[in-house]
């Protein structure tokens, strides 16, 4: 004879069953504006306490007592005399980069950016995501696959969008893939890769030909091929290459430009259009 | 009064989760506040109300993720149940109890978070995943469980003081 499934038994399956029929709705698509209205106070919280937090943890990590101010303008005095040699050599380079940045611009054309500023109000609560959120939303024009920066470089883009707050998938994140190139110019192989992600935040590009010359320090910039980024934003610096003769290809790791465990505010570049969003 | 209760809790343990605890890791594990208050009102004797939670709480941790809604809930719930199931049993007498339940329910928790990342196409590496992730969050987690538990017995408590004889 079979026995009559406890009351508990009954209530954990109805409650898995609707967190399965949530799920198979999320998964369709149907419950985008549901989600928005029940995220919208979550996010009103989260963005007060984000705010307040990092003006905490500012007050914390900033300096605390004159040893420590002493040593930092010793740092930076050291830190000055070598930016003075650098800008010597600036200076000579600036003076050819104009002339090609003139002759690039009249070429491109391209259109100048417009930013809208947005505060990170949260981070992905899964460890196995890196993406943050930032309070704006479709209601101030921000849309799905836009580009975000911050004055050091790329941040990642646009993913999932609601009408008060977005989710940005870093470039950190494994999922993400950017086209990115080597900042130097000279002929030869195309010095181009793609720029992706291990688990633990670790960026490298990948795809670079064997017969590219890379140098450590050199700076990586978005390629633009594909679509999805503007050209020229600054992703990082090469930290380490690994080039083995029976690889098809070499690999680059790279340190971002961006300190993602310092991210207050982004800039969305509004204004630039992806080729094709990723689902 | 407790299911209010519950989705105030843990709407705030979803957004510190989001907001503070995203700069506090051991490697790459981070404490699971949502987590450990579920199996802290489970362990507290709220055995279905525990179920409802899961369900809240999962819904809350899901919509600042990108791991898709009600994928959370589903563990979580199950969790709940389990603990349900066997609370009186085996280690409602115990004061460690809420150690050893923390520590399978991490571990399932994270076994069932690496499979919703296998099923989106996302799975990381696995030896990885286990000594960046999971066993530096279980270790979070385990730090937590007592107080976790004693705060939520206490939150009991005060929702439904004991009844006293005069």
């Amino acid at each position: 004879m079979m026995r009559n499934p406890s009351p508990r038994l009954l209530i954990a399956s109805i409650l898995i069953l609707i967190s399965i029929g949530l799920l198979a709705l999320h998964l369709a698509g149907f419950l985008q504006p549901a989600e928005d209205l029940i995220t919208r106070p979550l996010t009103a919280v989260q963005g007060w306490i984000a705010l307040r937090y990092n003006a905490l943890r500012d007050l914390l990590t900033s300096p605390r007592d004159v040893a420590a101010l002493q040593a930092e303008i010793a740092r930076l005095e050291s830190e000055n005399a070598r930016l003075q040699q650098e800008i010597v050599a600036l200076r000579e380079q600036a003076a050819e980069a104009q002339v090609l940045a003139a002759l690039l611009d009249y070429v491109r054309a391209q259109p100048e950016n417009r930013y809208l500023a947005a505060n990170v109000i949260g981070r992905d609560v899964s460890p196995f995501l890196r993406s943050i959120l930032i309070d704006k939303g479709s209601d101030a024009g921000v849309a799905r696959g836009m580009p975000v920066v911050t004055a050091r470089g790329l941040v990642g883009r646009v993913v999932e969008v609601f009408a008060s707050y977005a989710r940005v998938q870093l470039i950190t994140d494994p999922a993400t893939s950017v086209n990115v190139k080597f900042q130097s110019t000279e002929g030869g192989p195309r010095r181009e890769g793609v720029l992706t992600a291990r688990i633990n935040g670790e960026a490298f590009v990948d795809f670079i030909d064997l017969d590219v010359d890379i140098q450590e320090d050199e700076l990586v910039l978005t390629s633009g091929l594909g679509g999805n980024y503007p050209a020229d934003i600054p992703v990082g610096r090469v930290l380490s290459i690994r080039r083995r003769d029976f690889d098809l290809f070499q690999q680059a790791t790279i340190q971002p430009s961006v300190d993602f465990e310092s991210l207050d505010i982004v800039l969305v570049i509004v204004n630039f259009r992806p080729v094709a969003a990723q689902p | 009064m407790g299911y209010l209760i519950g989705v105030f809790l843990l709407g705030l343990l979803a957004i510190l989760q989001s907001t503070l605890l995203g700069n506090f890791h051991f490697y790459d594990g981070r404490p699971d506040l949502a987590l450990l208050a579920i199996i802290g009102w489970g362990l507290a004797g709220k055995p279905d109300q525990t179920m409802v939670w899961a369900l809240i709480g999962g819904l809350m941790l899901d919509s600042l993720s990108g791991i898709p809604l009600g994928a959370s809930s589903i563990a979580l719930v199950g969790i709940a149940y389990v603990i349900g199931l066997y609370r009186g049993r085996i280690w409602e007498p115990n004061l460690l109890a809420p150690l050893g339940v923390t520590l399978l329910a991490s571990l399932l928790y994270h076994a069932y978070g690496l499979a919703v990342m296998y099923l989106m196409g996302r799975g990381p590496d696995f030896g990885y995943a286990l000594s960046r992730v999971v066993l530096p969050s279980t270790f979070l987690n385990l730090l937590l469980a007592l107080p976790a538990a004693q705060a939520m017995q206490a939150l009991r408590l005060w929702i439904e003081p004991p009844e006293v004889e005069i």
